[in-house]
């Protein structure tokens, strides 16, 4: 194995990627499981699927008993066979799945309905979910069933973080951070979801930094502080002895998490300088604590010939929930500051617009089906760690989002997106360059086919799943204001 | 983070493919199963020319390119892939490749030139420009394969160093747990807790950098490795539900929290499925032999005894890649710094569970 063989391995890559990516493409298609698959008209009247399954509760009529016995049947093939499920068993499943797939999206929606907005009955969600717990689990052999399972238990959720009485009943899904971690590598290595964000930012600030002997990094919300490591990486080899860029990261910390997140940026913060020493990168760390939540630059320690990046995750899986408005604050506030460059991560699921819950509701599971299809095209569903990536980590995400999207129309913003947003408020578009189009290419095709990037006007790049938009990246700047 | 791919497409064996070609139409296929279609210098011409013809990539279509080709024996799924290639202006390298041991680098650097060229609209610039257009993109394109699998590899370091960390608070608390319960003074004491989670005394260190470049080779057998060490972990969490854990790791479990400390235990052992993995190719079903032998025996000397024998395997076998299959000392895999495999095995031997 000598030095060359990587490269060659990635020319190899590279460069053939798209020799079978049709017939791949081809063959993925006909084998995943798909929300987009299904044409449902979902425009029809909910009254009648509500009470479709209000009459199942009540009376239990032989046409409607039948199909569910019959799912729970394959539920019990599948679940004896265990690991073992042989092609026989699969051969058999999709008629099964195709009606109960249909009929879980319908209750889905139905307890959805039921646990919010001016018909809102707690009793019925709760016999709604009921039904549903019995008809899945997050251990399930088909795709539809673990996603349902998954918004089943965020739905839950909801229902009891409302009910005084009984709170903090789950404890069942908290893991610990050893879990978390493993979990949210084991999804890196699985799909380029996380480092898609990650890559194309360091590439951007990479860029627009190259000529900069002091670099100013503002965090909006740092995790683990995993971004950094790569970029540290990158401006390391490219500059050698005294020529060295210094790096300066500021992460931001919110009162209004606790001291569990103080901790945690402290840590990160101790991680990066022990990896910037490791590796002889210059590097000094600062901690902003956020007051009610409200950034201003006057809490900054900022030097004179420092080049200002403010980097903005947002909604990653492993991030902190942070309301639209805060976010909206921060970077107006960081305008000021004449950054060189505003990265921009979100992930591309329907928060934008007062388009009622139950649409947001439809895309979320849209969203969160195009994620368990691409990673069923990666790893099979029997595979153990895709169980575990489910259970600790895509579980609680969904639960997250449930819970964002439920939350008071009055946070909701008004505006489409985060791209127009920044546009329509001063922020100048900077070009995605060749470069991070070709890494962003080049990411993609170290994991099976049906990903695919699409430029997002000039100055951004989005990764996709087959026709579903999953998670964009764009570039901005700001030079105007009092200078 | 490098899977995925089918082999055919990794493994470079291009040139062996038994080729055949098609008397009138002079097209080259392989005779694989599945056949492909060589795409010669002139047969790419006929196609460059034809989308040229048809008012560049963009408006030409497959079924538009067939029609003005009118090369007999070509398919409308041939010309898809090659069209979509042409459009992203990446280049089929190897194909050329073929060529230009007769005709020098020329030939093949030309078309590359004329893709770039009339995919992105350039061809009013004169030649030189142009070619020094091409020769900065492709010099770009290598540049930024190589820093992004640096940048893939410095994170995965920096991941790992975390998941350590993770770990030893996770122990720290066992061990507290365990001095509060007070249930095994000195039996089960700090030495066998630390040894499974690795050696503690500097939390966050992290091994010379250029190590990252031995490992960046190891690709397949990282996932290898991953999906590996957690099918570990998922049996381990349907074992601690089962009544029988116990046999597991032999002596009751005075901790509460014993979840964790098995896990570390099989961390420990998972090292050493991950060198048997990468020393031979061996089928899933033997692995998984393997793996239950692990979790069934509750005899670590039989369990030494694989060890051993492994390490005999990567001796014998490990003359195309000495420096992956060399017993990583503790503190230099990124791959599993946690696992301590030789102090943890010695520690497991003289533990009060052997």
């Amino acid at each position: 194995m000598t030095m060359d063989y990587p490269y060659e391995d990635f020319l190899d890559l590279f460069f053939s990627t798209n020799t079978n990516s049709t017939a791949a493409a081809a063959s993925t298609s006909s084998c995943g499981y798909s929300l987009n698959d299904i044409d449902i008209d979902w425009d029809c009247d909910f009254r009648d699927v509500i009470e479709s399954i209000m009459g199942d509760e009540g009376v239990m009529t032989e046409s409607e008993s039948s199909p569910m016995l019959l799912g729970q049947e394959g539920l019990c093939n599948s679940a004896s066979t265990g690991l073992s499920v042989a092609d026989g068993v699969s051969v058999e499943e999709p008629k099964i799945d195709e009606s109960k797939g249909l009929r879980l999206v319908h209750l889905l929606v139905a307890a959805a309905e039921a646990s919010t907005g001016v018909n809102k009955s707690r009793e019925l969600t709760r016999v709604i979910l009921a039904r549903l717990k019995d008809l899945v689990s997050p251990g399930d052999s088909t795709n539809m069933e673990r996603l349902a399972a998954h918004f089943t238990n965020g739905l839950s959720k909801l229902l009891e973080r409302d009910n005084v009485l009984r709170p903090n009943q789950h404890r069942d899904d908290v893991y610990d951070q050893a879990d978390v971690i493993s979990a949210f590598e084991m999804l890196q290595n699985m799909s380029p979801y996380v480092n898609f964000g990650y890559l194309t930012t360091t590439q951007a600030i990479l860029e627009s930094v190259k000529y900069e002997r002091r670099i100013h990094i503002v965090d909006y919300d740092i995790a683990e502080g995993v971004q950094w490591a790569s970029l540290m990486q990158a401006l390391l080899s490219r500059n050698t002895g005294t020529s060295a860029q210094h790096l300066r990261i500021t992460a931001l910390s919110r009162a209004t998490n606790g001291k569990k997140s103080v901790a945690s940026v402290q840590e990160a913060g101790r991680r990066l300088t022990t990896f910037a020493e490791s590796i002889g990168q210059p590097f000094s760390f600062h901690h902003c604590k956020l007051e009610n939540d409200a950034f201003n630059t006057s809490s900054l320690k900022l030097v004179r010939g420092e080049a200002m990046v403010i980097n903005c995750m947002l909604h990653l899986p492993r991030f902190s929930h942070q309301t639209p408005n805060s976010v909206i604050s921060f970077l107006l506030e960081a305008k000021t500051l004449n950054p060189k460059l505003v990265t921009l991560v979100h992930e591309e699921v329907g928060l934008m617009g007062n388009q009622g819950f139950l649409n947001r509701f439809m895309d979320l599971l849209h969203q969160f089906s195009a994620i368990f299809d691409s990673l069923e095209a990666g790893l099979s569903i029997t595979n153990p760690a895709r169980g575990f990536v489910e259970r600790v980590f895509i579980g609680p995400w969904v639960a997250n989002w449930l819970k964002r999207i439920t939350a008071d129309d009055t946070e909701v913003e008004s505006f489409a997106s985060w791209p127009q947003w920044l546009e329509t408020n001063g922020f100048e578009p900077m070009e995605v360059s060749f470069a991070n189009r070709c890494q962003a290419k080049l990411l993609l095709s170290l994991f099976n086919d049906g990903y695919r990037v699409e430029e997002l006007g000039h100055n951004g790049l989005v990764l996709g799943w087959k026709s579903r938009r999953l998670v964009s990246a764009s570039f901005w700047a700001s030079h105007d204001s009092n200078q | 983070m490098f899977h995925a791919k089918k082999p055919s497409s990794m493994n470079g064996s291009y040139e062996n493919r038994a080729m055949c070609v098609q008397g009138d139409s002079g097209l080259v296929l392989t005779t694989d199963p599945k056949p492909r279609l060589r795409w010669t210098v002139e047969l790419h011409e006929r196609f460059v020319d034809a989308v040229a013809q048809l008012g560049g990539p963009d408006k030409a279509t497959p079924k538009t390119i067939m029609r003005v080709m009118g090369v007999k024996g070509l398919t409308l799924y041939h010309l898809k892939s090659h069209l979509q290639k042409f459009r992203l202006g990446k280049q089929p390298h190897r194909e050329y490749g073929d060529h230009s041991t007769k005709e020098g680098s020329r030939a093949s650097a030309m078309d590359i030139q004329r893709n770039v060229a009339s995919s992105s609209g350039m061809m009013s610039r004169n030649m030189n420009e142009m070619q020094m257009e091409v020769q900065r993109r492709l010099h770009e394109q290598l540049e930024v394969q190589r820093h992004l699998q640096l940048r893939i590899e410095a994170q995965g370091k920096y991941m790992q160093t975390i998941l350590e960390r993770a770990c030893q608070t996770l122990a720290g608390e066992n061990m507290a747990a365990a001095a509060v319960g007070g249930g095994y003074k000195g039996n089960l004491g700090s030495s066998s807790l630390s040894a499974a989670v690795g050696p503690p005394p500097h939390p966050l260190s992290f091994p010379p950098f250029q190590d990252l470049n031995i490992y960046g080779n190891t690709t397949d057998q990282v996932l290898d490795h991953h999906n590996f060490h957690h099918q570990n972990i998922e049996n381990h969490f349907t074992a601690s539900n089962a009544a029988d854990t116990n046999i597991y790791l032999g002596k009751k479990r005075p901790n509460p929290n014993f979840g964790n400390d098995v896990r570390k235990g099989l961390m420990m052992w998972s090292d050493q499925d991950h060198d048997l993995a990468a020393n031979q190719p061996i089928d899933d079903e033997h692995r998984i032999q393997i793996q239950m032998a692990t979790h069934v025996s509750t005899d670590l000397d039989s369990l030494s005894e694989i060890y051993e024998r492994k390490s005999g395997l990567s001796g014998d076998e490990g003359n195309n890649g000495g420096k992956l299959l060399e017993r990583p000392s503790p503190r230099r895999s990124p791959l599993s710094p946690m696992m301590n495999p030789n102090g943890g095995l010695i520690q497991g031997r003289n533990s009060p569970f052997g």
